[in-house]
């Protein structure tokens, strides 16, 4: 088996510091999660962990406006940022040479983003945002499915019950005293891991990162996930909804509720979603696709989340003529057939997940965030070295327990997207 | 520990070198050309099987057959079911990628090294003899023709379809989507599938590519045990002229009734792979809409704020591809942001660009090379454009410097060469009540609505 090797350093301020150190090819990755997302967003807000992520780019102190991108690319690098619910990451890959340039920058902006800010900045980025809005959940088929499925499987009081895209309202209402409140309170080096992964000396490279990050002062203690976190393990009744957009097929989406990532009766729920719907061997595209007839696609998996219960959304689109009854009875059927898995079917996916897993890291910047994201939210990065163990260690015993208990109709969201029966128009 | 200054960035240091990775090549008697990379430090290798069988060479009134042919491969062989063959290779681990582009098909997986022989009995079975069970042919055609539906209600790929179908003249194959139309789709059967495989699938018109954990001997033996006593044949060569469908800048407006979003492209037809252009092409394109601080993206997202983002792209094929500026934006916002983007490639084309904006896209293009070759799928993705477009084996050993000599004189020039202003495609898919007036007062020229279907 593969083992990552890495050294993990923790600054006075705070900041965890991993290094892992891969002289194979001059390049470097650099990459930071805090750990703030959707989930940390107060009522009223939502949104605003995204929209604040756009703000990153928009220049601190010492960086002008723009020149973030600018003096990445200009080194031959490629960067961005992302926002999800449980973190808000911001990863840059360059030539090896200009590590300090990414150490400059990111330290620049998690200590000096105020100074920067202005109201004209807000008001770009928030149309920029409004307009992310619009392209992928608004103006595109099936778009908002996320949105409904989340508030559908939370209740109104958990973190999750909100998507990460936000409220056109909230966005709206987002201000320069939001953005300020924000930085000071999650934007922190104790709310931060910094993982370097590539070509680079690590004793020089930690030096760097102390001169960068060490006098960056550490801030308050993060306050706890507001709203209420615990949750049921299981729904405790079937939620059902039905869309009608201008689409020209049927989908079906099905959303259950599962244990959070991380836990050890999460990776059975990972393996049955592959299972399922992973491969042309799966159950769901064998049946449902190619021998029945009745779908056009097949997609399942589960989601790595933490706050309280996680989600294995499955969904299949309907072929053209098919009834979409039939179609959710036929899924119906085919995902209590796990129940009765064999070893070949389970063999099958955990192999998948095992090929996946080798075939990802050969990316320095897959490392980098996979290191961010245990260390972040396990407060464990040799999980990149033990996680696969789980997979691995995963039974037919244990996915037909999961099935069993999980996979029920009474635990999940149903979510239908039909033809709008007038067409044109809404 | 240094001092150090936080004022201005700081200076990179020594530069390490990077070689692009060494490629041997050999024949098979057939002509199958194999060419094997040692690459990365993973147990890991990609094996490429890439055929001159691409969408271009689709024949008259059956557009979608590359594709619907790649796809098929997958559903049997002589003694594999569909369902046997995913079997065979998922208990691997390994999963199956099959598509055709518009100059090629290729048929690839990667796998763990230590199961690289149990997966290339089964890719060899693939590729060599299928079978084309006549129902299983028929159902990828009914997904392929579910799959246009899906398209002409998508913005984004609708945008993209009509993009071709306005920036080339109709008989031009690029003037398709790719996947066909419904028309030329439900006329395919699996005989279609069977003579165009017939045609193309031979071992003189393929390379075969590994890439990864496998030395070049062993990948030779490989290649000579399950591909060399296939008989090879005689290619056929796609041939057609690329003709743009229209002589002026037209604006067509693709009425989607409620859209709050335009979908917006603007283009042209581009150079040809080949083209002694292609190296300041590329400058040029990179300062236009090619990276994130390119001029389109500056303008239309962080000046203006009317789109998530904007870009351009030259479609670099055998013959001249399209040359497409893609930016969605608000309804509201539709006509300012045509015009901004004009206003962007008309300063380009007249006034060329200034030295440190092609200093700055020379660097971003040279740079970038190592972080694109991580993967042994990224290296082999690679070594198929040296066998597609017949390019030197040390293309890429030589890639950085020729990005290097591209000089300011040669994006002016290649700027004023390629960015016709005049002969623009500008389609734009929304709301045509709420769009169509704006571009009318913009005087570009011809404002056409067409229906969405």
């Amino acid at each position: 088996m593969i083992e990552i090797l890495f050294e993990r350093h923790r600054l006075e301020n705070g900041l965890d510091v991993v290094l892992s150190r891969d002289p194979s090819s001059p390049v470097v990755a650099v990459n930071l999660w805090y750990g703030v997302g959707s989930r940390n967003e107060r009522p009223g807000r939502t949104g605003f962990a995204h929209l604040f992520e756009h703000m990153m780019f928009q220049g601190s102190k010492n960086v002008p406006e723009t020149a973030h991108f600018a003096l990445i690319e200009q080194a031959g690098g490629s960067l961005n940022g992302s926002t999800w619910l449980d973190r808000t990451n911001y990863f840059q890959t360059l030539p090896a040479h200009y590590l300090e340039l990414a150490l400059w920058l990111e330290s620049d902006r998690m200590g000096w983003l105020l100074p920067a800010m202005t109201q004209e900045k807000l008001d770009n980025q928030r149309d920029v945002v409004k307009n992310e809005r619009r392209w992928r959940v608004d103006n595109q088929p099936y778009g908002d499915w996320d949105e409904r499925i989340q508030a559908m499987m939370y209740p109104p009081d958990h973190p999750y019950h909100h998507s990460v895209i936000g409220s056109m309202e909230d966005l709206d209402a987002a201000s320069l005293e939001d953005v300020e409140e924000f930085f000071r309170t999650y934007y922190t080096p104790n709310n931060a891991v910094l993982t370097l992964c590539g070509e680079f000396e690590p004793e020089h490279a930690l030096d760097r990162v102390r001169a960068y990050f060490g006098e960056i002062p550490e801030g308050p203690p993060v306050p706890p996930i507001p709203g209420r976190t615990e949750l049921e393990p299981t729904l405790g009744g079937e939620v059902r909804d039905t869309v009608e957009q201008d689409i020209p097929l049927p989908r079906l989406y099905l959303a259950y509720r599962i244990p959070a990532y991380g836990r050890d009766d999460f990776y059975p729920a990972a393996v049955a979603a592959h299972a399922l719907a992973w491969g042309r061997a799966s159950i769901l595209y064998r049946t449902l696709v190619r021998e029945e007839r009745l779908a056009q696609d097949v997609v399942a998996y589960a989601f790595p989340i933490v706050v309280g219960a996680s989600i294995l959304v499955i969904w299949a689109t309907a072929r053209p003529g098919v009834e979409p009854e039939r179609l959710e009875a036929a899924l119906d059927e085919r995902i209590a057939s796990l129940e009765h898995a064999d070893d070949a079917e389970i063999e099958r996916a955990v192999s998948l997940l095992e090929a996946r897993r080798l075939i990802e890291l050969q990316r320095v910047d897959e490392r980098a965030d996979l290191l961010s994201m245990y260390t972040q939210l396990f407060d464990d990065p040799d999980r990149i070295n033990t996680e696969l163990g789980k997979i691995l260690g995963v039974t037919t015993a244990d996915v037909r327990g999961f099935a069993t208990r999980y996979l029920r109709p009474e635990n999940r969201a149903a979510l239908w997207y039909l033809p709008r029966r007038n067409g044109g128009r809404p | 520990m240094n001092v150090i200054r936080r004022d201005v960035p700081p200076p990179p240091g020594p530069v390490r070198t990077f070689e692009f990775p060494r490629v041997e090549r050999r024949r098979l008697g057939n002509d199958l050309a194999v060419l094997v990379a040692r690459h990365g430090t993973l147990p890991v290798v990609t094996v490429e099987f890439v055929v001159d069988a691409g969408a271009a060479g689709d024949p008259e009134r059956k557009a979608g057959l590359a594709h619907l042919t790649a796809n098929a491969l997958e559903t049997g062989t002589r003694t594999r079911s569909a369902d046997r063959l995913a079997w065979d290779l998922e208990r691997l681990g390994v999963e199956l990628e099959a598509e055709a582009t518009w100059d090629a098909a290729a048929v690839r997986i990667t796998v763990p090294s230590d199961r690289l022989e149990a997966a290339m009995d089964v890719f060899a079975d693939i590729i060599r003899y299928p079978a084309f069970p006549r129902s299983e042919v028929e159902r990828l055609r009914d997904e392929q023709l579910a799959t246009i539906l899906q398209r002409e209600k998508d913005p984004r790929a609708l945008a993209n379809d009509k993009a071709v179908h306005f920036i080339f003249a109709p008989d031009v194959p690029y003037a398709r989507p790719l996947i066909g139309t419904t028309a030329s789709v439900e006329g395919l059967s699996r005989d279609d599938v069977e003579a165009f495989y017939a045609a193309h699938y031979l071992p003189n018109a393929a390379s075969l590519l590994f890439v990864g954990d496998i030395d070049g001997r062993t990948a030779h033996d490989l290649a000579e045990r399950y591909f060399g006593d296939w008989p090879a044949g005689q290619p056929t060569v796609a041939e057609f002229e690329v003709v743009p469908g229209i002589e002026t800048a037209t604006v067509f407006v693709v009425d989607r009734p409620g859209s709050v979003q335009s979908e917006i492209r603007i283009g042209d037809v581009g150079v040809a792979r080949r083209h002694e252009d292609y190296f300041p092409v590329l400058v040029m394109n990179t300062i236009l809409g090619g990276a994130f601080t390119s001029r389109l993206n500056l303008s239309l997202r962080e000046r203006h704020g009317f789109t998530y983002g904007a870009r351009s792209a030259f479609g670099f094929r055998r013959q001249p591809g399209p040359f497409v500026v893609q930016v969605a934006v608000a309804t509201d916002v539709t006509a300012r942001a045509v015009e901004e983007a004009l206003k962007e490639m008309r300063a380009l084309r007249d006034d060329g660009a200034t030295a440190e904006e092609v200093a700055a896209a020379r660097d971003y293009l040279r740079g970038v090379l190592p972080l694109q070759l991580q993967t042994t799928d990224q290296l082999a993705a690679r070594l198929a454009d040296l066998v597609i477009y017949d390019l030197p084996d040390d293309y890429f050993d030589r890639y950085r410097d020729r990005i290097n000599e591209v000089t300011v004189d040669d994006v002016r020039r290649v700027a004023r060469e390629h960015l016709r202003i005049d002969r623009l495609a500008i389609i734009v898919v929304g709301d045509a009540r709420e769009i169509a007036a704006g571009l009318e007062a913009l005087g570009i020229g011809d404002v056409q609505v067409h229906e969405a279907g």
